[in-house]
C-alpha cells in the first residue's frame, strides 16, 4: 500500500446510547423523554433519549435544568455494567471486519477498512452490514459515517443521525466542510469556537480563508490542525493501540525561566487549562506528568500517579508543583513547561468507587 | 536429658507464642519450638522460642531438670498432644544424639522426632537505642485502635504496619490502608528522644493476643528491630524498612461541616441500612440538612433500598456524601466515646471521626475516604 492510497474510514456512533439501552430494556420508557443520570439536586444528565432532546435536554446538562425544559422527563439511574456489555458486543462485530478499531468511548469507534479482505466490497456496504448486525445483536441503532479520513467520517456519522449512514467521497470533503459552523468540528470545543467567532471565523469556509501562520499564532499547535481540517485533510491514522486519552497543556516562554517562583508562575496557567478541560468534559485522571524543555532543547519529563483518580484541584496542583520542585535547582534556563493528566476516566463511571487518600 | 513440667502450664505458655509458627515456613525447622533447658539449684528453667524469621517470641517456664541442653520439637504435634492430655506433670526424655523425644505421662508414652537445635535461627539481638515502659493496657488499646486499619497490600509495604512516633510528650500510632487512616495518640507514653518506626501488623497482632492485663511492658527499639518484654515473655520483630506516607498532610484541616451524634445510635442504624447496600461497593449515602441525618442505601441490581432519619447536631451547609458502610461501621465499633463528631468538607474529601468528648490520656482521629455518589462531580 502506498501512501497515496485513499483510505476507507468508518465512524460508528450508537444513537443516544445509554438512553436507548434503557428504552430497550424497559418498554415503559419507549417513546418517552428519558434522561439517564441522577434526578437529585446536583445530578447531571449523562444521556438523553431523542424524545428528550426535542425539548432541549442535552447530556452534561444539570438535571434541574433538564427538568425545567421537559417537566415530564423520566430519570433513570445509569447501569454502566450493562452499557459496557453492549459495548463489548458491538466491539466483537467491528473486529470481524478489521483489526484497526479505535474506540473513542463505550459507544463510538473508528474503523479503518482500507484493507478489507474482499476488495470488491465497498466501505459503504461494510457500514451497512455493521449497522444491521448491531441492530440484530443488540436491538439498538447506530449511525455510520464513511469517508477517507477520521475527521470527515465523524462529521458524516453525525449528519443523518439517528440510524443514519452517510458517505463523503474523495473530492467532496472540502465542499462538505465549507458551510458547517466551526463548533460542529470535532476538536473545536465551545471555548475555541467562541474565540474563532470573535475573530470573524464562523464557518468552514471562513476557517479556510485563514493562513496557517494566523491560526498558529492564535491557537498554537492546534492551529495547524484547524488549517488542515478546513481543507478536509486529516492524516491521523486509526490507532487501535490508543488507550485513554491524556489531557495536556504546554507553553513556550518568551524568556527562559530560572527561579522556582518563575517556574511555578509559568506552570500555573497550564494547570488551570488542563483542569478546566477535564472538568468541562467530566473526566478525571490519575497520572500527572510535568515536562520541561531547557534552553538547549534538552527535554525531561517527571510523572507521578495517585492511587485513585484525582478529583480535587488542590491535590492536582500539589502533585504538579511537587514534580516541578523535584527538578530544582534547574541547571539551565527553561524555555518550555508542560503538564499532562493521563489515565483518564469519565466521571460518570466512578459511581460507587472508593476514593483513596492522597499519598 | 530429661525434665518434668506441668502439662497445663506448658500448654498455656506455648499457646501464647504459637501464633508465630507459620504453617508452611520457608525454613522447615521453623515448624518447631526451640526448647532450651537450664538446670539450676531450684530445679530449672525451660526457654521456648518460636520464630518466623520476621517475628520471634520466647517464653520461660519453671521445670524440674537435672541437666542443661536443647532440642527442637515439632510445634503442632506437641500442642495437639498437650491439648488432649488431662492436667498432670509430664516427663520429657530426650536423646541428644538422635533428637528423639519421648513424653511420658500417666496415660502412656508418645515419641516425637525432634531436630537439631543448632539449626534453629539465632534470635536477633536488639541493640537498643531507646527503651520505654508502657502499661500493657495502654499498649493493648493502641494496638486495638489501629491494627485493623493496616493494609494487606504487599505492594505498599509501609502501610502493612503501624507507624509509631515517639516523642518527649506523647506517642502517636498511625495506621492506614489508603482508604482510611487512624491516628491514635497517648500522652502517658513518653520517651527521652524522638524516634519513629513501622511495626509489622503480624507482630502487633501476636502482641495483642498475648498481652496480659495490668502489667508493665518494656519496649526496646533499635534501628532494625523492636522488642517487647512482659513477665516471662518476649517478642522481637524486624521493623518495616520503608518510609511511611506523609499522613499529616493527608488529614484535611478545613472541615466546616460537622455532624455530632450518639455513636451507638448511628451504628445500629447503619447496621440496618447496610443490609440494603450494594454487596460490592457497600455504598451508603449520608444526607445532612438542618438537624437531621438521613442514611440511605440502594442496590439497583435487586431493587432493594432503605432509609432512616436520625436527629443529630449538624453545623454547616446541607450536603450528601457516600461512604463504604463496612468501613464506617468498623470505625464506629472501634470508637468508645458516647458521642462522636464527623467533620467533613465536600463529598469527594475525607470524613474525619473524632470523639465529641476527649479522653484524658488518649486522642483518637479516624479518617475515611468517601465513595463517589452519582450526583457528584
Amino acid at each position: 500500500m502506498t501512501t497515496n492510497t485513499v483510505r476507507k474510514i468508518i465512524h460508528i456512533d450508537m444513537d443516544a446510547f445509554y438512553a436507548s439501552v434503557e428504552q430497550r430494556d424497559n418498554p415503559a420508557l419507549r417513546g418517552k423523554p428519558v434522561a439517564v443520570g441522577g434526578s437529585r439536586a446536583r445530578g447531571v444528565v449523562a444521556a438523553a433519549s431523542y424524545e428528550a432532546r426535542t425539548f432541549g435536554v442535552r447530556s452534561a446538562m444539570a438535571s434541574v435544568t433538564a427538568k425545567k425544559r421537559c417537566p415530564h422527563l423520566i430519570f433513570v439511574p445509569p447501569r454502566f455494567e450493562v452499557y459496557k456489555g453492549v459495548s463489548a458486543q458491538i466491539r466483537r462485530i467491528f473486529d470481524e471486519y478489521t483489526a484497526l478499531v479505535e474506540p473513542l468511548s463505550l459507544d463510538e469507534a473508528y474503523l479503518d477498512v482500507t484493507d478489507y479482505r474482499d476488495g470488491n466490497v465497498s466501505a459503504t456496504e461494510i457500514a451497512k452490514e455493521i449497522k444491521a448486525k448491531i441492530k440484530a445483536d443488540t436491538g439498538l441503532t447506530a449511525s455510520a459515517g464513511v469517508s477517507y479520513n477520521k475527521f470527515l467520517a465523524k462529521l458524516a456519522s453525525d449528519y443523518r443521525k439517528p440510524d443514519g449512514l452517510y458517505v463523503i467521497k474523495p473530492g467532496q470533503g472540502e465542499a462538505f466542510v465549507e458551510p458547517l459552523s466551526v463548533g460542529q468540528f470535532h476538536g473545536i470545543g465551545r471555548v475555541t469556537a467562541e474565540k474563532m467567532n470573535q475573530l470573524g471565523i464562523h464557518t468552514g469556509a471562513d476557517l479556510r480563508r485563514q493562513s496557517e501562520v494566523f491560526l498558529r499564532r492564535h491557537f498554537g499547535k492546534s492551529g495547524g490542525y484547524y488549517y488542515q481540517i478546513a481543507r478536509a485533510v486529516d492524516d491521523r491514522p486509526v490507532n487501535p493501540e490508543r488507550i485513554r486519552k491524556s489531557s495536556g497543556s504546554e507553553n513556550t516562554f518568551e524568556h527562559d525561566l530560572f527561579t522556582p517562583a518563575e517556574l511555578e508562575e509559568g506552570l500555573r496557567p497550564l494547570i488551570d487549562d488542563v483542569w478546566d478541560y477535564c472538568t468541562n468534559r467530566r473526566i478525571a485522571g490519575r497520572t500527572v506528568t510535568v515536562k520541561v524543555k531547557f534552553e538547549d532543547f534538552q527535554q525531561i519529563t517527571r510523572s507521578k500517579s495517585a492511587l485513585s483518580v484525582i478529583l480535587d484541584k488542590p491535590f492536582f496542583e500539589r502533585l504538579a508543583y511537587g514534580l516541578l520542585e523535584s527538578l530544582h535547582p534547574v541547571p539551565k534556563g527553561v524555555r518550555l513547561l508542560g503538564v499532562t493528566l493521563s489515565n483518564l476516566e469519565p466521571l460518570d463511571e466512578l459511581e460507587g468507587r472508593q476514593l483513596t487518600l492522597d499519598f | 536429658m530429661k525434665f518434668i513440667v506441668s502439662s497445663s502450664v506448658l500448654l498455656k505458655n506455648l499457646s501464647h507464642i504459637n501464633g508465630v509458627v507459620a504453617t508452611n515456613p520457608i525454613v522447615p525447622i521453623l515448624e518447631n519450638f526451640l526448647f532450651k533447658i537450664d538446670s539450676n539449684d531450684e530445679g530449672g528453667v525451660l526457654t521456648v522460642t518460636a520464630s518466623d524469621l520476621q517475628t520471634t517470641m520466647t517464653t520461660q517456664i519453671p521445670v524440674e531438670a537435672t541437666e542443661s541442653g536443647a532440642i527442637a520439637i515439632p510445634a503442632k504435634l506437641l500442642l495437639d498432644t498437650l491439648r488432649s492430655l488431662p492436667e498432670q506433670p509430664i516427663t520429657f526424655n530426650i536423646d541428644t544424639e538422635t533428637f528423639g523425644t519421648q513424653i511420658l505421662t500417666d496415660n502412656g508414652r508418645y515419641k516425637l522426632a525432634g531436630e537439631n537445635p543448632i539449626d534453629f535461627p539465632k534470635i536477633p539481638a536488639v541493640n537498643k537505642n531507646l527503651s520505654v515502659e508502657i502499661s500493657s493496657d495502654a499498649l493493648a488499646s493502641a494496638i486495638n485502635n489501629t491494627v485493623f486499619a493496616t493494609s494487606t497490600d504487599d505492594l505498599r509495604p509501609a502501610m502493612t504496619g503501624v507507624y509509631l512516633q515517639l516523642s518527649e510528650d506523647q506517642a502517636t500510632f498511625v495506621a492506614t490502608d489508603g482508604h482510611r487512616l487512624i491516628r491514635y495518640r497517648r500522652t502517658d507514653i513518653q520517651t527521652s528522644a524522638n524516634t519513629s518506626m513501622i511495626i509489622p501488623r503480624k507482630a502487633l497482632q501476636l502482641l495483642k493476643s498475648s498481652l496480659p492485663d495490668n502489667l508493665t511492658v518494656r519496649a526496646e527499639f533499635s534501628q532494625s528491630n523492636a522488642s517487647f518484654s512482659f513477665g516471662p515473655t518476649q517478642l522481637i520483630c524486624r521493623l518495616i524498612d520503608e518510609r511511611f506516607p506523609d499522613y499529616e498532610n493527608a488529614i484535611p484541616t478545613k472541615n466546616p461541616n460537622v455532624l455530632t451524634i450518639g455513636r451507638t445510635d448511628l451504628l445500629t442504624t447503619l447496621k440496618r441500612i447496610m443490609i440494603y447496600a450494594n454487596r460490592t461497593t457497600h455504598q451508603i449515602r449520608l444526607s445532612l440538612k438542618g438537624n437531621a441525618l438521613t442514611l440511605s442505601a440502594e442496590d439497583l441490581d435487586y431493587a432493594n433500598e432503605a432509609n432512616e432519619k436520625l436527629l443529630c447536631d449538624f453545623e454547616g451547609e446541607p450536603m450528601e456524601i457516600g461512604f463504604n458502610a463496612k468501613l464506617l461501621a468498623e470505625m464506629l465499633s472501634n470508637m468508645h466515646a458516647k458521642m462522636i463528631s464527623i467533620q467533613m468538607s465536600a463529598p469527594n474529601r475525607a470524613g474525619i471521626m473524632v470523639p465529641a468528648d476527649k479522653d484524658e490520656n488518649e486522642d483518637i482521629l479516624m479518617l475515611v475516604m468517601p465513595v463517589m455518589l452519582n450526583t457528584y462531580a
